[in-house]
């Protein structure tokens, strides 16, 4: 079974729109977790072609000059991008106009909040030396509910930084009970206390800080559908399987008789095939077996009578 | 009169698999699994209610990707054979185990349980088990409510937004309408992912709620008055629910939860690779894989490789016991929370997988029976309600912006975004922005551009499924999530560029509705923005 799985992932990354699947620097990744056990064994569908037109892959661009950026979560985004050539020349034959030299190419990240981005005012940004070949990076902003704007630009020797491509503006999700209170609604502080953690089913008498670690620490336990869901995953994981032997008895009874002659084994009738042979087939426990196969001719004249004996000791 | 309330809601859900290439084809097992071991059973409970008249309040989601599968009359004929080969086989092992009674009686349970599926899949349904929820939901006991077209997950529809997420909702919506001939009450959100703002999609088709994971009530803003035991109304009027964790955790949680129980049947231990290979051989994968035939004879037994034989009367007793320790703990939570409430009465929101019942938990859907019988008539602390008949009950109702949250690992979208699956992205966000160009310079499509696009718009849909990033990254069946993705992906592609060059070939363009009919009135001009 491991086996298999491997020589099923090394076909993987032979496909050619893996190709587009990033290249990052390890400490950048967030840590993936463990792949849910297996329970289906793997199987590879024939190819369709019915329906192909002409063979597709994905592109490696699309002719954009873009960054896009994803939220994954309160502390952690996504980014993917395309730089066209000629846009990346155009930049760099700036540089040298400049009398400056690329230094290196960064993604630059922007906290926006509450700001109407204009490149310079942002509250606070930080950079990241991109490698080589990477179209894609996942970026530890580290605060909730703050809203991000990412570059990729050139910063050059000198130190300044040219703009490639600005992303779109997202925010993170905020994480932890809100300040604001509703004038409607309102409750002494720790009867909000008293509900939220009721909702957690947390119990009772956590402040704050407590219940916050205790939100954080249920998510990241799996209850939740990312481990549960139908179709693709696992209920829980299977008991770990050292080493094993299973050895089971089958007995197989068969015969043959005239085709219309009526037989019975231990008493029950039996279904002929059309060339009078019969068999069945048993789960053969421990202890002693009789088989009594009982056959009478169409006519009801003749009858003949077999008993098998079979004993099965298992030590 | 109840002090306060429970609100069982189970989400039906599978990805759209249908392959009328192939005669057997592994994956379209799902829902064959999914019939017989969870739709069936349930609506066997359904039946038994009804029958002896008890009044209860249990919601549902159906996916519109479910919905279409159960009323294609391609799987509904695959099914039936799938059915007839399980009864077949149940035959053989009652006559293999007739020297082993206990397993002899699992052999005959089974072959009931198989013999009654067809009987109300063919006689009770007319093949088509969709009927059956329609049934329930106008005796006034089910609540019947959509999901998103193919479950696409919404917070990582980045690019076109607005129109992304328009497409997954009015086209569900729309699906609701045209098959129970009304409006959906609510909708459950893709693992109850959500994004602020995304009420707005859900108001414009008159949706009435949402569900969303316990954290985004908690962290949502003003503070919420009542924790996740009342629901709330968003700006724009749609309500808003939150999961409740300590209902959830008895039945979720593989540790602490009523499935783990070892009096419980062992999923793992299936004859379709406990027995002789010949002898199961017509019985599993047409290449000769072996898979899950649904027969099991194990109990869990306990942390062992070892497990005894499954005794059915010995689990029923457990589950009964486990439905009452369920309603005392929801009557303990009620009676706890009634002072916190001011007045009024908490609501208790117990969302699900459906699929969790009876195919994973094989007692569920039997729990679940015991369950709502014991709320009728053991107690009179809570009674059952659905998020559409709570908010009939009170004025007014604390305004809230929910959290963005999801109810995946972690509460966010990392399982759907990591380094297994991110790379699809990028190009799920240029078909959709490619999807509302084309949308936009045709905006009164006729004939040949208009069926390419509305067939683009399927493609779309179809490779939003976030069941494809899911699968790839459990790894199982990845190759198979791929090749949809990629497969769809292509689709469109080719369509998008015929509807360029102004050319759609008509050959080609059938073969694809023909493939992926999903959505028969499906409307691009959801797209134009």
């Amino acid at each position: 079974m491991a086996k298999r799985r491997e020589k099923k992932s090394k076909v993987l990354k032979t496909k050619k729109d893996r190709a587009v699947v990033a290249v990052r620097s390890e400490q950048e990744v967030a840590p993936m977790p463990k792949q849910a056990e297996e329970t289906v064994k793997p199987f590879d569908i024939k190819e369709q072609n019915v329906m192909d037109k002409k063979e597709f892959r994905f592109p490696h661009g699309y002719g954009d000059n873009r960054i896009i950026i994803l939220i994954r979560d309160p502390w952690w985004i996504f980014s993917y991008w395309e730089v066209r050539r000629d846009k990346e020349e155009e930049i760099l034959r700036k540089i040298e106009s400049a009398g400056d030299q690329k230094q290196k190419s960064v993604l630059r990240v922007y906290d926006v909040t509450d700001v109407h981005f204009n490149g310079r005012n942002a509250h606070t940004y930080f950079d990241i030396d991109l490698a080589g070949l990477a179209n894609s990076w996942y970026i530890n902003v580290g605060k909730p509910d703050r809203a991000w704007i990412v570059d990729i630009g050139i910063v050059t020797k000198k130190g300044d930084f040219y703009l490639l491509a600005r992303s779109n503006v997202v925010k993170t999700p905020r994480f932890g009970m809100s300040d604001q209170l509703d004038a409607e609604w309102m409750m002494p502080e720790e009867e909000y206390w008293k509900m939220f953690s009721l909702s957690g089913g947390f119990g009772l008498g956590k402040g704050s800080v407590e219940v916050r670690e205790m939100v954080k620490r249920q998510l990241e336990e799996q209850i939740s559908s990312g481990a549960l869901s139908s179709g693709a995953s696992v209920f829980k994981a299977r008991a770990e399987r050292k080493f094993w032997l299973v050895v089971n008895c089958e007995l197989i009874v068969y015969g043959a008789t005239e085709p219309d002659a009526k037989v019975s084994m231990q008493g029950k009738p039996m279904q002929l095939r059309p060339d009078g042979t019969f068999s069945m087939r048993f789960a053969l426990p421990d202890g002693m077996q009789a088989i009594p196969v009982e056959a009478t001719s169409n006519d009801g004249i003749d009858t003949r009578r077999i008993t098998p004996i079979v004993t099965r000791k298992t030590e | 009169m109840a002090k306060g309330y429970l609100a069982i809601v189970l989400h039906a859900h599978l990805p759209f698999v249908r392959h009328p290439e192939f005669t057997d084809f592994l994956e379209e097992d799902w829902l064959f699994e999914a019939i017989t071991e969870t739709y069936i059973p349930l609506i066997k409970m359904l039946q038994g209610l009804e029958r002896d008249k008890i009044e209860y309040k249990l919601t549902i989601s159906l996916s519109p990707t479910l919905m279409t599968m159960l009323m294609d009359g391609h799987l509904q004929s695959k099914y039936i054979r799938h059915l007839e080969k399980l009864i077949e086989l149940s035959e053989k092992e009652i006559d293999r185990t007739k020297w082993e009674h206990q397993f002899n009686a699992l052999a005959h349970m089974y072959h009931t349980m198989f013999v009654d599926a067809r009987r109300i899949f063919v006689e009770e349904y007319g093949r088509n088990l969709v009927n059956a929820f329609k049934h329930f939901q106008e005796t006034g006991n089910l609540e019947v409510i959509t999901c998103c077209a193919t479950h696409g997950y919404l917070p990582l529809m980045e690019t076109e937004r607005t129109a992304s997420v328009r497409g997954q909702v009015k086209t569900a919506t729309d699906m609701y309408q045209k098959v129970f001939g009304r409006k959906t009450p609510g909708i459950w959100l893709p693992e109850c992912g959500y994004v602020p703002g995304d009420e707005a999609a859900l108001k414009r088709e008159g949706v009435k709620y949402f569900l969303v994971d316990s954290h985004g009530i908690l962290f949502g803003t003003p503070r919420p008055r009542f924790g996740v035991f009342s629901g709330y109304l968003t700006k724009s009027g749609v309500a808003v629910y939150g999961r409740d964790i300590e209902s959830s955790k008895s039945v979720w949680s593989a540790v602490e939860g009523y499935p783990g129980d070892y009096n419980y049947r062992e999923f793992y231990r299936d004859i379709g690779f406990d027995l002789d290979y010949n002898y199961i051989r017509p019985y599993i994968n047409a290449d000769g894989v072996r898979i899950n035939t649904g027969v099991k004879y194990y109990k869990i037994t306990g942390i062992t490789n070892h497990k005894e034989p499954y005794n059915p009367d010995q689990a029923r007793d457990t589950a009964a016991s486990h439905a009452a320790n369920f309603m005392f703990n929801r009557e303990k939570q009620v009676e706890h929370l009634i002072g916190s409430m001011g007045g009024r009465k908490p609501i208790i929101i117990a969302p699900y997988d459906a699929e969790l019942y009876g195919h994973w938990w094989y007692e569920g859907p039997m729990w679940l029976d015991f369950l709502i019988r014991k709320i009728r008539y053991d107690q009179d602390t809570i009674a059952l309600t659905t998020p559409g008949e709570y908010m009939k009950m009170y004025k007014s109702y604390q305004v809230l912006q929910p959290a963005f949250s999801s109810w995946g690992y972690k509460g966010y979208s990392e399982f759907w975004l990591e380094g297994s699956n991110d790379w699809i992205y990028r190009h799920l966000h240029k078909m959709v922005e490619r999807m509302v160009e084309a949308a936009n310079t045709n905006r009164h499509a006729k004939g040949l551009v208009l069926r390419a696009l509305n067939q683009m718009a399927r493609e779309l849909l179809l490779a939003q499924s976030s069941d494809w990033a899911f699968i790839i990254k459990t790894g199982s069946h990845s190759s198979y999530a791929i090749k949809r993705f990629r497969g769809h992906a292509e689709n469109f592609t080719s369509l998008y560029d015929d509807i360029k060059s102004g050319s759609p070939d008509e050959e080609y363009l059938k073969r694809l509705e023909g493939k992926n009919n999903i959505f028969p009135d499906v409307d691009y001009t959801v797209y134009c923005t």
